[in-house]
């Protein structure tokens, strides 16, 4: 009998040890493929049940928090302003996922970031409640101007502070209730999603970052900082002509201004009347490296690096070849220029802040439970566009445009107020165009402390006055609301 | 020799110590990672965690002072350990149903028990004599849940029996009866059972008289358990039975008939019932049907991968997503919280356990003894097999429970009666041995 249970002992052992393998296959060998598993829905059924910071806005009103609920998840996530502040919030959502600062702060939110759980050695022993609140810079108050100034219309506002990068304001229209995509039930969940993608406006795709139009004359801020940075263009030279049309090299077909109209001159004068001939000209006599070069100096052709979700391109044109009509085009935003309105408000901040575009943040701060301050968003500083002397130049310039030009319903009084419109032809059978603006203002003596880009698209007729009498307003609103003005 | 006496003692009373600080600690950390506080009733706890195995150990020193000194603690720390997280899996559910107090009834009731096999059994091959009624008994036990009135369907598996408000299984108990009719038989028959009298073919076959009743004994088990559902368990006879078969006899043929016996077996239970081609099907590949019929093993191989090497930490985890996590799936909550480490742990703890109940058998030179001592063994080790590896997927799913471990007083208390009789095979030895060298 010994033999026989000798044997028998090793013969258990056997099949232990065939388990312990087993468990380092699961364990270790098998573990990422089998947490990545579609099926394994653990992690993320333990985020949801788990306590979730609230995002509050600048001026302290909460646009999302989690509140007790009485099904599995325990905690329902609702968005108090719904549809205003959709695009900075985006959603978290047990069906679709998550987006914009659910996303992106999503971490600091479910409080697994170090300086949120490990405050003091006992809580590496403790599971207690880490989460943490997100403070905005954005405020609800400007988001409510800026959404009413839309009044239904499709398009943008952003405004944001030139200094410091923070987004003061973000709005599009059409836009979503992000609470119909977080709702508990997935099949109530994927079908508002799926209702919201089949619509051709898109309204899940924030439009004011996410989506790039023509610039439109707007873009002549770029192509004066082109002129002035290679020397070619200053204050007083040159002056050119007054013409009511610009014929490439290369080209038979004269670029006409809106209307028809005769213009030309200095370039304060052509800024403030928006004379596309002349800046055809400008853009084709500075040439297609200078030009590239400022607009990606300006931060076009680069990845933004906002702390949303999917932040689309700005585009340039880098392939001028033998194609100095469409460098012409390109220098009045046509052809194949597209920005999103952040990048336009960028342009705006540039120029307001001796040429420094600063990194552009939703975030100003992580809190704890307890309110203190864990984590702060330092500003930094993304591109340079132009040096102070060369901001000092267009500053004055965009000044003028909106004391003498086309942009005189951006004025604030008591304020320093620039701006630049635009009217972006959308070539269609019936003249459509986007309306643009962009502008900043600040008290007198200081640097501005407010740039905007706004857009309406697809308005009807292709007037110069478009951008100056629809976006103007909205941007002006916007300006007097965070200066105090009247 | 009372050196030696002492030594086993005071080794398992610092085993015991050692384990009730594990367990203590595990309690603590459940209750810290829960709400941050120390529990209010840990010092009572500490105390009855304690003061159980102190009262075993006491009884160990009275009535049986020379017996191995690891079991006892060993099966503590499992206990123990068992118990925090039955805690833990109760109170994380919507209704909690109270589990922790009854746990611990049910292992006072095992002391109890186990105590009483002790002050019983004084000399184990007294038992010897009553073979025909010990084999009877099993039997009638096994039997038992069949009787309608008495017997009570859970879950699909007709192996309880309700008594008022208690239910219990007394197929548990059945299993420790049956293997001393098996080894009493085998031990007298052996020397007829090694002698092949007839060949099949190139396989010399014994009489097949003299090996009548024991396969009578074990045709039966198996019958009744496939005909309560209750596969895990005949896994374990059949292991039993061919395991003590060819110990006894010390031949291997029948470990190899034994097998073909059980492939043969298993084959015609898979075509015959769709419970077991449903077992199987979900074994050889859960990811046909993870939400459903799948759904306890995909769950718990991701309890598994959630927990990594080290685990979530205990009470971190989300064990209550598998169902019957306190009972049959009770492995895969600790593979998830205490990790790879932790599991093995477990593994560990059987395999010492194994280790000493073979090394008293090796050790009584009573034959009756020595086959008991491994047939009880086998019992525990290949039931603990059988359940692990049906929890991370070696082999099909069977429900039995993990000894010491899982939520259950029948299992709970045959387990302890199983000790005890190995502490006496085990104390018996010694006090001949001593009586020898006198």
């Amino acid at each position: 009998m010994t033999r026989q249970i000798r044997l028998l002992g090793i013969g258990l052992m056997v099949c232990f040890l065939v388990l312990f393998v087993q468990l380092n296959r699961l364990t270790v060998f098998q573990a990422a493929e089998l947490n990545d598993n579609p099926n394994n829905t653990r992690e993320i059924l333990r985020d949801f049940t788990r306590p979730r910071g609230t995002v509050t806005t600048a001026d302290g009103v909460v646009i999302a928090q989690s509140v007790p609920s009485d099904d599995r998840f325990e905690l329902q996530r609702v968005y108090p302003e719904g549809p205003l502040c959709a695009a900075i919030t985006g959603y978290y959502s047990f069906a679709l996922g998550s987006a914009g600062v659910e996303r992106t702060y999503n971490d600091e939110l479910a409080g697994r970031t170090i300086d949120l759980s490990l405050q003091d050695i006992g809580d590496l022993f403790v599971d207690k409640e880490t989460v943490g609140d997100l403070s905005l810079t954005v405020r609800a108050d400007l988001q409510r101007i800026a959404s009413d100034g839309l009044a239904g219309r499709e398009g943008s506002v952003v405004a944001l502070d030139p200094r410091t990068g923070e987004i003061l304001a973000m709005v599009s229209h059409p836009t979503y209730d992000p609470n119909l995509l977080a709702d508990h039930n997935t099949d109530a969940a994927t079908n508002a999603a799926t209702l919201l993608d089949a619509s051709p406006e898109k309204p899940r795709l924030s439009r004011a970052y996410q989506d790039r139009f023509f610039p439109g004359s707007t873009f002549k801020v770029v192509t004066a900082t082109a002129g002035v940075t290679s020397g070619g263009v200053s204050v007083s030279e040159p002056s050119y002509p007054s013409s009511n049309g610009y014929t490439a090299p290369g080209t038979t077909r004269p670029l006409r201004n809106f209307g028809g109209g005769t213009c030309g001159g200095t370039l304060f004068d052509i800024l403030r009347v928006s004379c596309n001939t002349a800046f055809a000209q400008m853009g084709v006599e500075t040439g297609p490296e200078a030009m590239i070069e400022t607009a990606e100096a300006f931060g076009f052709n680069k990845d933004v690096p906002i702390d949303l979700t999917n932040p689309a391109r700005s585009n340039f044109p880098t392939d001028f070849e033998r194609n100095l009509p469409a460098l012409a085009q390109s220098a009045i935003g046509q052809n194949e220029v597209s920005a999103t309105p952040l990048q336009m408000a960028l342009v705006a901040a540039a120029v307001a802040n001796d040429g420094r575009v600063m990194v552009p943040h939703v975030l100003k701060d992580v809190r704890d439970v307890d309110g203190n301050i864990v984590d702060e968003y330092d500003p930094e500083e993304w591109t340079t566009a132009m040096d102070p002397g060369t901001s000092a130049l267009l500053r004055d310039a965009m000044v003028g445009v909106v004391e003498r030009g086309t942009a005189t319903r951006l004025a604030v009084p008591g304020f320093v107020v620039g701006g630049k419109t635009g009217t972006a032809q959308l070539g269609t059978e019936v003249p459509r165009s986007h309306a643009w603006i962009i502008g900043f203002g600040g008290p007198p003596g200081e640097v501005p402390s407010i740039a905007v880009a706004v857009i309406i698209e697809g308005q009807p007729g292709a007037s110069e006055q478009t951008g100056g009498r629809v976006a103007a307003p909205i941007a002006r609103s916007m300006i007097s609301a965070f200066l105090g003005g009247p | 020799m009372n050196a030696l006496r002492a030594v086993r003692r005071n080794t398992e009373l610092g085993l015991i110590v050692l384990g009730t600080l594990v367990t203590v600690g595990a309690y603590l950390l459940a209750s810290l990672a829960e709400d941050a506080t120390i529990p209010a009733n840990i010092g009572p706890f500490l105390v009855i965690v304690l003061g159980l195995q102190l009262v075993a150990h006491l009884a160990i020193r009275r009535l049986a002072p020379d017996a191995d000194g690891t079991l006892v603690p060993i099966a503590g720390l499992l206990n123990g350990l068992g118990y925090v997280f039955i805690v833990r899996i109760d109170e994380a559910k919507n209704e909690p149903q109270g589990l922790a107090g009854l746990q611990s009834g049910w292992i006072a009731v095992g002391i109890v028990a186990f105590i009483a096999t002790l002050l019983v059994v004084r000399r184990v091959r007294d038992l010897e004599r009553y073979r025909w009624t010990i084999g009877m008994g099993g039997i009638v036990l096994l039997l038992l849940p069949l009787v309608p009135g008495v017997g009570k369907t859970i879950n699909g598996a007709k192996i309880w029996v309700g008594l008022g408000p208690i239910s219990f299984q007394p197929g548990e108990f059945a299993k420790i009866l049956l293997a001393l009719f098996f080894a009493s038989y085998l031990v007298e028959k052996r020397e007829l059972l090694g002698v092949s009298s007839h060949r099949l073919g190139p396989i010399p076959l014994p009489d097949l008289k003299h090996l009548g009743p024991v396969l009578l004994a074990w045709g039966v088990s198996l019958l009744v358990m496939v005909s309560e559902r209750d596969l895990g368990s005949s896994l374990l006879f059949f292991a039993l039975f061919v395991a003590l078969l060819w110990v006894a006899t010390e031949r291997a043929t029948y470990l190899v008939v034994g097998l073909a016996l059980f492939a043969g077996g298993a084959l015609f239970a898979h075509s015959q019932f769709t419970h077991v081609q449903e077992r199987v099907d979900i074994w050889l590949d859960p990811w046909q049907d993870p939400k459903d019929d799948g759904f306890q093993i995909v769950e718990s191989a991701f309890a598994f991968s959630a927990g990594g090497v080290t685990g979530t930490g205990i009470n971190l985890g989300s064990p209550t997503r598998i169902p019957y996590a306190e009972t049959d799936f009770i492995f895969a909550a600790i593979g998830e919280e205490l990790g790879l480490v932790g599991a093995t742990g477990v593994l560990v703890a059987y395999l010492l356990m194994i280790g000493a109940g073979l090394r008293i058998a090796l050790r009584t030179e009573v034959p009756f003894e020595r086959l008991l001592a491994t047939g009880l063994t086998v019992l525990i080790g290949v039931q603990s097999f059988i359940i692990m590896a049906g929890v991370i997927r070696v082999l099909p799913l069977t429900g039995v429970t993990l000894p010491f471990v899982s939520y259950g007083g029948s299992s709970l208390i045959a387990n302890y009666i199983l000790l005890a009789l190995l502490l006496r095979i085990s104390d018996d030895t010694v006090t001949r041995e001593e009586e020898r060298v006198r």
